[in-house]
């Protein structure tokens, strides 16, 4: 290799000395025209990535909810009843695309409850209870939601969940643990760590969770699955990103 | 052939193939964000407002190395910043497999969580070992065929009738 740039300097030398000798003065400063352009297209593309990045990150301001909060069973609604849109979601809280959607979107639904312009309808499904070790995670997360909704911490505990999901195939978070995000949430109603370490709803859950693997309209190719959205009741594309605009624009 | 044109084929080769590399892992990438956005999260090291920011600049600089590689284009700054760019995606891979969690890396798409009996830590490293090699070829011997470098650079000497 080192012979290479050897020779290839010797070719350079002679082709200068030839220059040279037809009286021409080749530029030694610097780094060659074609150098500088190369390296400035390659700063460009860092330099792109760089405002890209900065851009993502400065784009997400969170927006503080303000929306009233009423459970039934085991669905959370959240919004005005009156609303002119109504979202379902089939959420487990230890699906890992669960908490992308949370995550990419929750601004965007935090504004539109906020207005008023739709209502969610917050499923709690447990699909997942065997990928944890113990298992039963989902469920017991699922429990801790819905006793966050008399709480009266509904939204801060809904997000908290997602901020801190535990890894899929790990031991999940504990009893103690999820008592412990809520009342950081502002939990202090005396009931909240009876509800959460009670798991008082677990068999409504497993109900739940069953009713909607076999209804035919929460079924993605055959087959249950969580995040499911659905809009006015139709089923969403979840790739389609600007689902959201386009129900509340619709109306 | 003389020596330096099989170096110069050799570099070639190791460009192109680092070029597709770049080009499929980023295309998959760029084509399911949000598994992308999965993969990135599940090696647990980001701060949660950070992998967003990875996760959507990742596939785009992959597929801007690739094209970069491709044409020819600044190949020995290029090399340098894919070598950069793997290094950290080992990195990425040993961390996650001395803290014992059960990841796929996601280079090729996929990523996430898989069972422990699942994951291929070892096969990963060195495949990016692999590329590390390519790239480290094209740092040191930069010159190859078909690059707009060569062309960028030749042409003084084309004009001074280098071929008389």
């Amino acid at each position: 290799m080192g012979g290479a740039s050897r020779s290839e300097k010797q070719r350079r030398q002679a082709a200068n000395q030839r220059l040279a000798a037809a009286g021409i003065t080749p530029k030694q400063s610097g780094p060659s025209g074609g150098t500088r352009i190369a390296l400035i297209v390659v700063a460009a593309v860092v330099v792109v990535a760089g405002v890209i990045g900065y851009f993502v990150i400065h784009n997400r301001q969170s927006t503080t909810p303000n929306y009233a909060v009423a459970a039934n069973g085991t669905v959370v609604t959240a919004g005005k009843t009156d609303a002119p849109v109504t979202v379902d979601v089939y959420e487990d809280y230890l699906c890992p695309v669960c908490e992308r959607f949370e995550s990419r979107y929750a601004d965007d639904v935090t504004a539109a409850l906020n207005d008023g312009k739709i209502k969610v309808n917050y499923h709690s499904t447990a699909i997942l209870d065997s990928l944890t070790t113990p298992p039963g995670y989902s469920t017991l997360a699922a429990n801790a939601a819905l006793c966050a909704v008399p709480a009266g911490i509904w939204p801060a505990y809904h997000k908290a969940l997602y901020d801190q999901q535990p890894a899929e195939r790990s031991a999940g978070l504990t009893a103690q643990q999820l008592v412990d995000i809520g009342t950081e949430a502002g939990a202090t109603s005396p009931d909240w760590a009876s509800c959460v370490t009670g798991n008082g709803n677990a068999a409504a859950i497993t109900a739940a969770t069953k009713a909607a693997i076999a209804n035919p309209a929460l079924l993605t190719n055959g087959q249950f699955g969580t995040p499911t959205i659905l809009v006015d009741g139709k089923k969403i594309d979840l790739n389609d990103s600007k689902w959201l605009s386009n129900a509340i624009a619709d109306k | 052939m003389e020596r330096g044109r099989i170096l110069d084929v050799i570099g070639t080769l190791a460009r192109l193939g680092l070029a597709a590399v770049w080009l499929v892992s980023g295309a998959v990438k760029a084509a399911d964000p949000d598994q992308t956005y999965i993969a990135v999260r599940a090696y647990d090291v980001l701060p949660s407002d950070v992998v967003p920011v990875v996760a959507t600049v990742l596939p785009w600089l992959e597929l801007a190395l690739g094209v970069l590689l491709l044409v020819g284009l600044g190949t020995r700054a290029v090399a340098v910043l894919s070598a950069l760019v793997l290094v950290v995606f080992v990195a990425g891979v040993v961390q996650a497999w001395a803290r014992g969690l059960s990841i796929d890396c996601g280079c090729f798409g996929g990523g996430g969580q898989v069972a422990p009996d699942a994951t291929a830590y070892g096969t990963e490293v060195l495949r990016d070992v692999g590329f590390l090699l390519l790239a480290g070829w094209l740092i040191v011997r930069p010159r190859t065929l078909f690059a707009l470098d060569g062309r960028l650079e030749s042409r003084p000497q084309v004009r001074s009738g280098e071929r008389n």
